[in-house]
């Protein structure tokens, strides 16, 4: 079939975008970063300004350094609004990580982030991992522990035409009984608390959770309440912390890659072998 | 609202209550009623919903005893029929027995306002059949009231056992089946209890909350700015329509003029957000009936527009548009081109897309006549938005209250609005009145951001007080893709927030599903909740 006679009987010609590399437009406010030179003395206006905490003082070799814990930053930008000069916004998001502290960017002196890979790259790595690994598809259950919707929105962008997600042999199934990994987000609401445990142990081994978004990495802007836990890690505990709020659908495939790569061949052929 | 038929209004009630009335105040277009004593809201009430034309928009409490005046319940009327006034009745509510009387009967909307009351402020609602727990779910231990002022936002209670009953059909070949509060989909959590006989769904209930995160309680220890990004994540997707409703609300208390460019604009982002939510509902209604491609070329022209939103406002789902005073972003000639190509794309590609579904009988065949919402239980049950317009019940905020740049538009010529009440007469709330509804909706925001991309060049913000008056208070509004949302903010001493009372359109819409599945079959059941499209979050807080 050529292109012309899809586009004729389908409407329109492929949708799926091969390289995002540059996707993000360079207004998104992805995250938060400092100029290390103009570090100044207004701290306190600095760290007063920021509605999750996410900014601390930091003293390291006699300098005072700022931390942004990206596991808590929500990308407002009133931090800017206080020191225009000093915080900038970039459109590159902070990426998943393993660990917790991992979140924790300093502004001097190396950043621990890497830059992000386009996510076709990605894509194509993570399959491979998963052909080698499972011999099948990865099975995905995603769980809302009461999130405001924004991550779903953006997980469910996943499995639009343009980022296709199931290409790369990823699927989302409807039972925890039939996962490999938990996509799980929302601050983990104390009415959402047993049921969170409930699918966490329904999920068969080896397991993975991957936290998704601010309020699943730390409680985000909802923080630690009587309503709330303060995170996913507080009821479960998770392998990967993906942040953002929401984080790209892009960022969300490099925490998937990250989620793979902590499994290891021998848990997935023992817990075949118990299979059968 | 002229400053007339508030007079008017005023003398009218005050006559007619004289000894039950000791004050009235006004507030922009609010008529506040304060009450001698408590025994007389029902009597109030009733008169204000039967016979003034209102509906029930909002029930706030508060805990006033620092104040000296103990729990306070305002009752809050909004009239639909052009008018843009809203009826309060404030009472006091009796320390000795915490009790107040129930308007459910007459009223049956203030039913779960009164369950929610009794739950945060332990407060009960003599009359109210449902004594059961609302918000929060049976392992909470008794006295537990969080807006409380006294109760600490950090407190961790323990868990208790405890079960929550649910209606039980009985009869020969009933069961149940429960589904949730974790769904099968990409979606939020809930509880669903069918009672089933075969496929035939004999009863529904709900019971949510589930994602209930104490946002009223914690908004107000946080600082009016964060609030607003507190108000964006009530629900992710409405958070232009909450925002908006959060900042006016804070506008009229602070008594600030916004400009009129910040008004086009948060306009434009409003109906940007109703676009994208909607062609995301159409597409889910496609793919809850198993026709795939439509729901991907609706989700493409999805993603087409959220990529529009984040070039615009530097977030996908549009957080960040608004502030106290005005608009944060600005948009700018550059972002008018971008705009404009990108909504002429999207109508065309749209337009065959519906085009392609309306001609497919198999996908008509399975909405018509699915999930129909029974007119006087609509009516009842005060249900908003696109759920209410689905079966006649015209009613909009966006023309009924007025609101951001919304006054000068979107009324039509007489014929315009003549053939729109023929239309509404029509439609009988099904599935497919809905799907029709939201497409009707999509064309006309379209034609309102064209026409809103006439910027003033006023500036995009007005100068906020530095000092809010303490214990002012004041209503905003605003209509999302869902039906309208109500915010009503008190600000404390010390800039701070007092009570933060949300009503989104969920909170209203759902228990109508209860009966919109009545006469259906299981298996209908994801499209019939995918065409109210209603949030969880928004709901739970």
């Amino acid at each position: 079939m050529t292109p012309k006679t899809e586009k004729n009987i389908l409407g329109n010609s492929v949708e799926t975008v091969k390289d995002l590399s540059e996707h993000a437009s360079p207004n998104f406010r992805g995250s938060i970063t400092f100029n290390p030179e103009l570090i100044n003395d207004r701290y306190e206006a600095l760290l007063e300004s920021c509605p999750t905490n996410a900014l601390a003082k930091v003293r390291e070799n006699e300098r005072t350094i700022i931390s942004v814990d990206h596991g808590k930053c929500i990308a407002c930008g009133y931090c800017k609004d206080v020191e225009p000069k000093l915080v900038k916004i970039q459109s590159k998001s902070a990426l998943p990580v393993k660990t917790k502290t991992n979140l924790v960017e300093y502004s001097n002196p190396q950043p621990v982030m890497q830059s992000g890979k386009p996510y076709e790259e990605i894509g194509n790595e993570l399959s491979e991992k998963i052909k080698k690994l499972f011999g099948r598809s990865l099975a995905i259950r995603e769980v809302d522990a009461g999130s405001c919707n924004g991550c779903e929105i953006e997980i469910t962008a996943l499995n639009n035409p343009i980022y296709d997600i199931e290409r790369f042999g990823i699927h989302f199934v409807a039972s925890p009984r039939h996962a490999d990994i938990l996509l799980v987000t929302g601050p983990a609401s104390r009415n959402m608390e047993i049921a969170l445990l409930r699918t966490y142990e329904a999920t068969p081994t080896p397991k993975i959770v991957i936290a998704v978004g601010a309020c699943a990495c730390s409680g985000g802007i909802f923080g630690d309440t009587y309503a709330t836990t303060g995170g996913i890690d507080k009821v479960v505990p998770v392998d990967v912390y993906i942040p953002g709020c929401p984080p790209r659908p892009e960022v969300l495939l490099q925490g998937l890659l990250l989620a793979v790569n902590r499994l290891k061949p021998e848990q997935i052929a023992k817990s075949k072998q118990e299979l059968n | 609202m002229t400053q007339s038929h508030l007079e008017q209004y005023k003398k009218e009630i005050q006559g007619k209550f004289e000894d039950k009335i000791i004050k009235t105040e006004e507030n922009y277009n609010e008529l506040h009623f304060i009450l001698t004593n408590q025994k007389d809201i029902p009597e109030i009430c009733t008169y204000l919903y039967a016979n003034m034309g209102t509906k029930l928009a909002t029930m706030i409490c508060t805990d006033e005893r620092k104040l000296g005046n103990g729990f306070v319940i305002r009752y809050v009327f909004g009239k639909e029929n052009g008018e843009d006034i809203f009826f309060f009745v404030t009472a006091k509510i009796d320390e000795s027995t915490l009790s107040f009387p129930s308007i459910a009967m007459p009223i049956p909307s203030a039913a779960l306002y009164e369950r929610e009351i009794h739950d945060m402020f332990g407060l009960d609602a003599v009359g109210n059949p449902d004594t059961r727990p609302l918000v929060l779910h049976e392992h909470w231990p008794e006295n537990t009231f969080p807006l409380r002022k006294e109760f600490d936002l950090k407190t961790k209670t323990t868990r208790k056992e405890s079960q929550y009953k649910f209606l039980s059909v009985q009869g020969e070949g009933i069961c149940e089946i429960p589904v949730g509060p974790v769904h099968a989909g990409i979606i939020e959590p809930g509880h669903f209890r069918f009672s089933v006989m075969g496929e035939n769904i004999i009863n529904l209930e709900t019971r949510l909350f589930y994602t209930h995160k104490g946002i009223e309680k914690l908004a107000e220890s946080m600082k009016i700015d964060d609030v607003l990004l507190l108000s964006e994540r009530i629900s992710g997707d409405e958070s232009v329509a909450n925002s908006t409703a959060f900042c006016q609300a804070l506008e009229k208390i602070a008594m600030i003029e916004v400009p009129r460019r910040a008004q086009q604009i948060r306009t434009i982002f409003g109906e940007l957000e109703r676009l994208y939510n909607h062609m995301s509902s159409v597409a889910g209604i496609a793919t809850d009936i198993g026709f795939a491609y439509g729901s991907s070329r609706l989700n493409i022209i999805k993603e087409t527009l959220m990529r529009l939103n984040e070039s615009l406002s530097g977030s996908r789902i549009l957080f960040g548009v608004n502030r106290v005073g005005g608009v944060r972003c600005d948009i700018t000639d550059e972002s008018k081109t971008t705009i404009m190509k990108t909504i002429d794309k999207v109508s065309k590609d749209f337009e065959k897309v519906v085009t392609l579904l309306k001609s497919k009988s198999s996908f008509v065949d399975r909405l018509q006549g699915t999930g129909t919402i029974p007119k006087k239980a609509a009516q009842d049950l005060g249900i908003v938005g696109v759920a209410a317009r689905c079966v006649g019940i015209d009613i909009d905020t966006r023309r009924d209250h007025p609101y951001a740049a919304y006054y000068t538009q979107h009324r039509g010529t007489p014929q315009e609005i003549t053939q729109r009440q023929v239309t509404m007469q029509k439609r009988n709330g099904d599935v497919l009145a809905r799907f029709e509804v939201r497409i009707q909706e999509i064309l006309e925001s379209f034609e309102i951001i064209r026409m809103s991309l006439q910027l003033e060049s006023d500036g995009l913000h007005a100068n906020t007080p530095t000092n809010l008056e303490p214990f002012r208070s004041a209503l905003g509004y605003a209509e999302s893709h869902r039906g309208q949302t109500v915010h009503w903010v008190m600000v404390g001493e010390n800039n701070s927030i007092f009570r933060y009372k949300v009503r989104t359109a969920s909170f209203l819409n759902w228990p109508i599903i209860e009966q919109a599945v009545l006469n259906d079959i299981v298996p209908d059941f994801p499209v019939v909740n995918k065409s109210l499209d209603l949030s969880y979050s928004g709901n739970d807080l």
